[in-house]
């Protein structure tokens, strides 16, 4: 469960949030659909710790968000960003380098199951080998949602992750959304999304 | 060369004043005031040398030496724009200790001194070792901060996916050490080919055979190429303790906008 509590939030002169509050239970599905610069982004980065406050609480299945469990509530969340910010290299190095480190080492078999997600999602054969800025927008959008799910972890947020895809693979990627076994924040201005009734819109 | 004979070099830049002259290239103000510059600096250095030569106490060589390099660290601090409160003991330890341990290794092992701190050779090899890591280190500092600072959104990504900093900042500290060492694996290649190294040519001046010209040579080449990555790398270890915050962020103002 992810809760938001009394959060207020300025940069300079510009009040973002104030007294915001807002709730998310296990397993959700919610969609966050306010309108651009309002800080949506900002509120997944609240999550992630790449962003603080200035007051109120978040807490993440019990724990208050602070410095001592940082590590361990971003080791619950996969983040895919608005602009799918890979390092570039192939796609194989980069996928050896995410499931090198530590906390994803226990998952082995990230190739065969990247493999068969990147047809899912309709990326090319040759998507192992090819460099990661030969990629398109939408190309580099669906690896980064593909390696977030491969991170298995139970909270997932998803930055504008459809933003320059055609409408068929737009609905493709939702519909295996919505039926994942996780809870799920996603930020858009899709009407698509909008149009799904499973999700729980937010607007502030 | 007698000291009156140094007066005949008024006649070698003599033609790039009258041709900038000529040309109307209003740059000999800026060339005399260099050149009269250098001369002052180095004759009070010259003088301070012969001064440490004449004396050669080892504890005054080691404090020379030492100021030595709290000047280059003090310069690298203002070339990097690193905040010298924040961040300058760090700079110093990371120069003094591969500095110090490597020149007394090298007097020691390589050389052969029995007093290792004899100041014909601390301060010369000293000097060699600290001129030519600055560069490097400048070039590891910047290149790792500046990496992190210009990419923040792809080094948030690393670090959502590792969850430690430590693993996020790898990539960014290889780049870092290797932008460092490659100028002077590059020099190490084409030494001798391209120009003769100026420690070289100066022992040969002085009357050295080449063959002990090149053996020095090879010798302080391998250990300005040593000294030059450890102070990278430590000067990365030590700083970044101090540049991000308990959130792993980069903290702001850490490194100069230019």
């Amino acid at each position: 469960m992810i809760e938001y509590i009394d959060i207020s939030k300025s940069y300079g002169d510009k009040v973002l949030f104030k007294d915001f509050n807002l709730e998310i239970k296990s397993g959700e599905k919610v969609l966050l659909s306010a309108s651009s610069g309002s800080g949506k982004t900002t509120l997944i980065r609240f999550l992630l710790g790449f962003d603080k406050p200035d007051n109120g609480n978040i807490i993440v299945d019990d724990m208050t968000l602070n410095h001592h469990n940082l590590k361990g509530i971003r080791e619950k969340i996969a983040y895919v960003s608005q602009d799918t910010d890979l390092p570039s290299l192939t796609t194989e190095a980069l996928l050896d380098k995410i499931f090198s480190y530590k906390i994803n080492h226990h998952i082995k078999d990230y190739r065969d199951n990247f493999l068969e997600l990147s047809k899912t999602f309709q990326l090319g054969d040759q998507v192992l080998s090819t460099q990661i800025q030969e990629f398109s927008g939408g190309e580099r959008q669906r690896i980064g949602l593909i390696i977030a799910l491969l991170l298995k972890r139970p909270y997932l947020l998803l930055d504008e992750i459809t933003s320059g895809l055609d409408h068929d693979l737009k609905a493709l990627i939702m519909n295996h959304i919505v039926n994942l076994d996780a809870t799920v924040i996603i930020v858009s201005h899709d009407a698509l999304w909008k149009s799904e009734s499973s999700l729980r819109e937010v607007t502030f | 060369m007698e000291t009156t004979n140094m007066f005949m070099l008024f006649f070698l830049v003599l033609p790039v004043f009258l041709f900038n002259f000529h040309y109307a290239i209003k740059m000999n103000g800026q060339i005399a005031i260099a050149i009269f510059r250098m001369i002052l600096q180095l004759s009070l250095i010259g003088l301070v040398l012969q001064w440490l030569f004449d004396m050669n106490t080892p504890w005054i060589n080691v404090v020379y030496v030492v100021l030595m390099m709290t000047i280059a660290s003090y310069s690298m601090l203002k070339t990097t724009k690193l905040s010298i409160k924040t961040f300058g003991f760090h700079i110093w330890l990371a120069v003094f200790i591969p500095h110090f341990f490597i020149l007394l290794f090298f007097n020691y092992f390589i050389v052969d001194l029995t007093d290792i701190f004899d100041a014909q050779y601390l301060i010369p090899i000293g000097g060699m070792l600290l001129g030519n890591s600055l560069s490097g280190n400048i070039l590891a500092i910047n290149t790792f901060y500046k990496q992190i600072k210009d990419g923040e959104k792809t080094y948030y990504y690393n670090l959502s996916l590792s969850a430690s900093r430590s693993e996020a900042l790898k990539p960014y500290f290889v780049h870092a050490l290797k932008s460092s060492i490659s100028p002077t694996i590059a020099s190490i290649e084409t030494i001798g080919l391209v120009s003769l190294p100026g420690m070289m040519t100066g022992q040969i001046l002085g009357g050295s055979i080449p063959i002990t010209a090149i053996k020095y040579q090879i010798a302080i080449m391998i250990a300005i190429f040593t000294t030059r990555y450890l102070t990278a790398v430590l000067a990365i270890y030590l700083t970044r303790s101090r540049a991000f915050d308990d959130y792993d962020r980069l903290k702001p103002h850490v490194i100069g906008n230019s």
